[in-house]
């Protein structure tokens, strides 16, 4: 492919040269064989190319040249292949074109020999070619001057397009990449190269160049351009590497590195050696480069610490604190450093840890990357303040770094050792007893756990039904309802004997009394005195018959008094008893002297004088 | 050399046997040291095996439940963790460890089962109920029950009016309190005897009716607590505490 790339960019010039000589032997319609080399001078272990024109008609029936036997070259690529067809002033032409290339075997002057080649039946040769090869290094490079200056790409090219009879350049732009199958956050480098056999003037790219999916660092270039003579298919090529970057995937899967289009400025070579000889015939070609596809694979799941700070390369830490002693509230410095070979860029900080009789602030974050042998080195660092909150021997605890190395393909920790800080009391403490106290903060839960095992000292239960699950449960309940039925069956019983009759109606006297006044009391109005009055002296007397087992009808004043003087109510309280009975017999047969207010004291009397009995009894 | 290798293999067959049958007839409490001194080497799965056995010989210790639990929890086991902590707490409704433990395992499940939001009072007396161990409130019922019939007792009996009244407010009174001691108990032993369960499958498909045929209706995950309601065949119905209900594989949950 290359090789046949290579071969038509020449082929036109060629074809353009041998035109007049093509016409002529067209009208003679016969088969003309022509062999022709595109440089008479060469230096040894370079290549010239060879070119079989075969015209005529009917030139499919035409074999290949018979190259088996090439004297002091040999074949080191080819053939390529191409054919033309012309139609002018009704004849028609057609001619057949193989190019070889032909490495040298020896210095000196060489001759190609004629090549046999069969059309038709017949077998035509070649002219023989000379070839004068040096010996090494003694042809200059294409180039003016290995060091360019800086590309000019938008400046129109000195001579104009292509000419007529100009050769093409031969020259290509290639995309390397260091690995093709890398990991995320894993550096790929990419050199964009220029291959070529024609003088470089200037070069520059034709539009910028973006890496969709990379995070990408330049790589500067040393100011001498590189130039590096190589052989490609046994041809001389010139290698200058036009373009560096350090590219970081950002996302598994596979990405592709776009082409990189490039504008070069080459010296033409021209047909016309008075153009050449007076002038620097130049033209401005753009080149672009194949995309390159990678294999990015993504960071392994398993293995991930927890603390992965999502960098990958190869990294140490460092953490240093700018003193040993401090005193409470005095604020320390820590310095907390990353560095090594990778990209930092977005790697997480790696945490303190829980400082918990210290305050921290968040980091000043500085970071930095230098190019080492084109690999990017990264350096990231944390300033953290931290404030002592309580005296005593304190601890910054180890702090982790957790990245992922592509080339163990293994996640590693890196851990600094444990920083220890003498924090003495602060000044107010050390100053007297008049102290304002050391900063207070809530104890803070770092971590949660389930609470620890338990113990069984007094030995383990077997499984067993709860009591309150068992009929016991239920006979316990209703044991006390049975008890109290029983009581109240008792009660009963007991209160249906005479002795009980007797006794629950000396219990009801006062409320079978309030129960009768509460009737006379209705009826406390002047035009029912009469009644009024024979409930209060009913009342009065049923008490007593009621409290003394005597039938009230039958109770007499005296034997009212008898019945009390037995039960030994006193002499003042009889009195008044007995007054309340007099005053409602007098007013209830001389109606005519009672008013309302008389009444109100008839009641209120007979109620005073039936709790003075009822106190005295109970005394 | 024949000879002398018969006798040495009967030796240690019959030295194997004896071990064999001396781990079988281990007393609880011993199995329990040991699975607390397996615990403490972090040799989680030796534990987790020796409080089985000590349940599986009759044993039934809320304490055995919870550190069950926490050797299961410790093995990443959380779905037969937490149905060890709901037995514990059957057990021993006062356990707050238990309980501290129990929430800490279910922050760490799949499913996220919000409970409907109670009132404040509602709450505090739920709460309270729940910590209270049901031997508290069976001998808490039983006293005042005792008391209040016995002061009932005596008003059929009491002739003042006075004392009776007072009487019969106190038994009125403290038939009242046996009455909420009972109603607590009530609904403890309604809660124990309701039947939950617990997702024991990685994950569950709940369908629509009992068989593979029926509709997923959602998906639930290992540790997630269910109210069980009645089984046909090999499949139970289940509910969430947010309303959702349908049917699972009986053999997917196991009953706390």
């Amino acid at each position: 492919m290359r090789r046949y790339g290579a071969g038509a960019v020449l082929l036109p010039a060629v074809l353009f040269a041998l035109l007049p000589w093509l016409a002529t032997g067209a009208a003679a319609d016969e088969i003309r064989v022509r062999a022709q080399v595109d440089r008479s001078e060469m230096s040894e272990g370079e290549d010239v190319r060879l070119i079989v024109e075969i015209a005529g008609p009917g030139l499919d029936r035409v074999g290949p040249p018979d190259v088996h036997d090439l004297g002091d070259f040999t074949l080191s690529g080819g053939p390529s292949v191409s054919s033309r067809f012309q139609w002018i002033n009704g004849v028609s032409t057609s001619s057949k074109t193989y190019t070889y290339a032909l490495t040298p075997n020896r210095s000196g002057n060489l001759t190609i020999p004629a090549l046999a080649i069969l059309a038709q039946g017949r077998t035509y040769r070649t002219n023989p070619v000379e070839v004068e090869v040096h010996p090494q290094g003694t042809v200059r490079t294409p180039f003016a001057s290995p060091s360019q200056s800086p590309p000019q790409p938008s400046n129109p090219p000195p001579a104009g397009g292509r000419r007529a009879g100009a050769a093409p350049a031969a020259l290509r732009i290639r995309s390397e990449v260091d690995r093709r199958e890398v990991y995320v956050g894993q550096q790929v480098t990419l050199k964009v190269v220029l291959d070529t056999q024609s003088e470089i003037l200037s070069h520059g790219p034709a539009e910028s160049p973006s890496f969709p999916g990379f995070w990408a660092e330049e790589i500067t270039l040393p100011e001498r351009t590189e130039v590096r003579r190589v052989s490609i298919d046994g041809e001389p090529w010139y290698e200058i590497t036009l373009m560096k970057r350090a590219l970081f995937p950002t996302t598994a899967g596979a990405l592709s590195i776009p082409p990189v289009a490039w504008q070069v400025q080459v010296r033409r070579r021209s047909a016309d050696p008075f153009e050449s000889f007076f002038f620097t015939p130049t033209e401005m070609v753009t080149r672009r480069s194949d995309p390159v596809t990678l294999k990015v694979l993504p960071l392994p799941a398993a293995g991930r610490p927890p603390g992965f700070s999502g960098a990958v390369g190869s990294f140490t830490l460092s953490v240093a604190a700018d003193r040993t002693e401090s005193r409470v509230n005095d604020a320390v410095g820590l310095k907390v450093r990353v560095a090594g070979e990778g990209n930092l860029g977005s790697a997480a900080p790696p945490g303190l840890g829980d400082l918990v009789d210290f305050k921290t602030f968040d980091p000043k974050i500085t970071s930095n990357t230098t190019l080492q042998a084109d690999r990017l080195r990264s350096e990231k660092v944390w300033d953290y303040v931290v404030i002592p909150l309580a005296p005593g021997s304190q601890t910054i605890p180890p702090v982790n770094f957790a990245y992922f190395d592509p080339e163990t393909r293994a996640y590693r920790t890196v851990t600094s050792k444990a920083l220890p800080i003498q924090v003495a009391r602060g000044e107010a403490i050390a100053g007297g007893p008049s102290v304002a106290g050391l900063p207070q903060s809530d104890i803070r839960l770092l971590r949660r756990d389930i609470h620890y095992l338990k113990a069984a000292p007094g030995g383990l239960q077997a499984r067993s039904v709860p009591f309150h699950r068992t009929p016991w449960f239920v006979a316990l309940c209703l044991a006390p309802m049975l008890a109290d039925v029983g009581i109240l069956a008792w009660a009963r019983t007991r209160d249906l004997s005479p002795q009980a009759s007797r006794s629950r109606r000396e219990r009801r006297a006062r409320a079978a009394a309030r129960r009768r006044l509460a009737h006379a009391r209705r009826l406390m109005k002047p035009a029912s005195a009469h009644p009024f009055y024979a409930s209060v002296a009913q009342a009065l007397t049923d008490y007593v018959g009621d409290k003394f087992h005597a039938a009230g009808a039958g109770l007499t004043h005296e034997r009212i008094e008898a019945l009390l003087a037995e039960r030994g109510v006193p002499d003042d309280r009889r009195a008044a008893f007995h007054r309340c009975l007099e005053a409602c017999d007098f007013a209830r047969f001389a109606p005519s002297s009672s008013d309302d207010a008389a009444m109100r004291s008839a009641l209120a009397s007979a109620e005073e004088a039936i709790a003075g009995v009822e106190r005295s009894l109970d005394r | 050399m024949r000879r002398g290798a018969i006798p040495l293999l009967l030796v240690l067959l019959a030295g194997a046997g004896a071990g064999a049958i001396a781990a079988a007839t281990e007393p609880p409490q011993v199995l329990f040291d040991r699975a607390g001194a397996a615990y403490r080497e972090g040799k989680f799965d030796e534990a987790a095996k020796a409080y089985e056995s000590i349940l599986a010989d009759g044993v039934d210790d809320a304490r055995v439940h919870y550190n069950l639990a926490n050797a299961y929890f410790k093995l990443g086991r959380l779905g037969p963790a937490i149905l060890e902590y709901e037995r514990c707490l059957r057990l021993d409704p006062s356990d707050d460890e238990a309980r501290d433990n129990l929430a800490l395992a279910r922050g760490l499940l799949r499913d996220k089962m919000s409970e409907p939001e109670l009132q404040y009072p509602v709450r505090v007396l739920k709460e309270t109920i729940e910590s209270l161990p049901s031997g508290v409130l069976a001998g808490g019922f039983l006293v005042f029950w005792f008391v209040a019939w016995g002061t009932a007792g005596f008003v059929p009996v009491t002739a003042s009016w006075v004392r009776r009244r007072l009487l019969g407010y106190g038994a009125c009174a403290l038939g009242l309190v046996a009455l909420t001691f009972g109603a607590a108990l009530l609904y403890q032993m309604r809660q124990e005897s309701a039947g939950i369960g617990i997702v024991m499958a990685d994950r569950v498909d709940v369908r629509s009716g009992p068989g593979e045929g029926n509709t997923v209706l959602f998906t639930v995950h290992e540790g997630t607590r269910m109210e069980l309601r009645h089984s046909v065949e090999a499949w139970t119905q289940v509910s969430l505490p947010n309303g959702l209900s349908g049917w699972v594989p009986a053999r997917s949950v196991e009953r706390v």
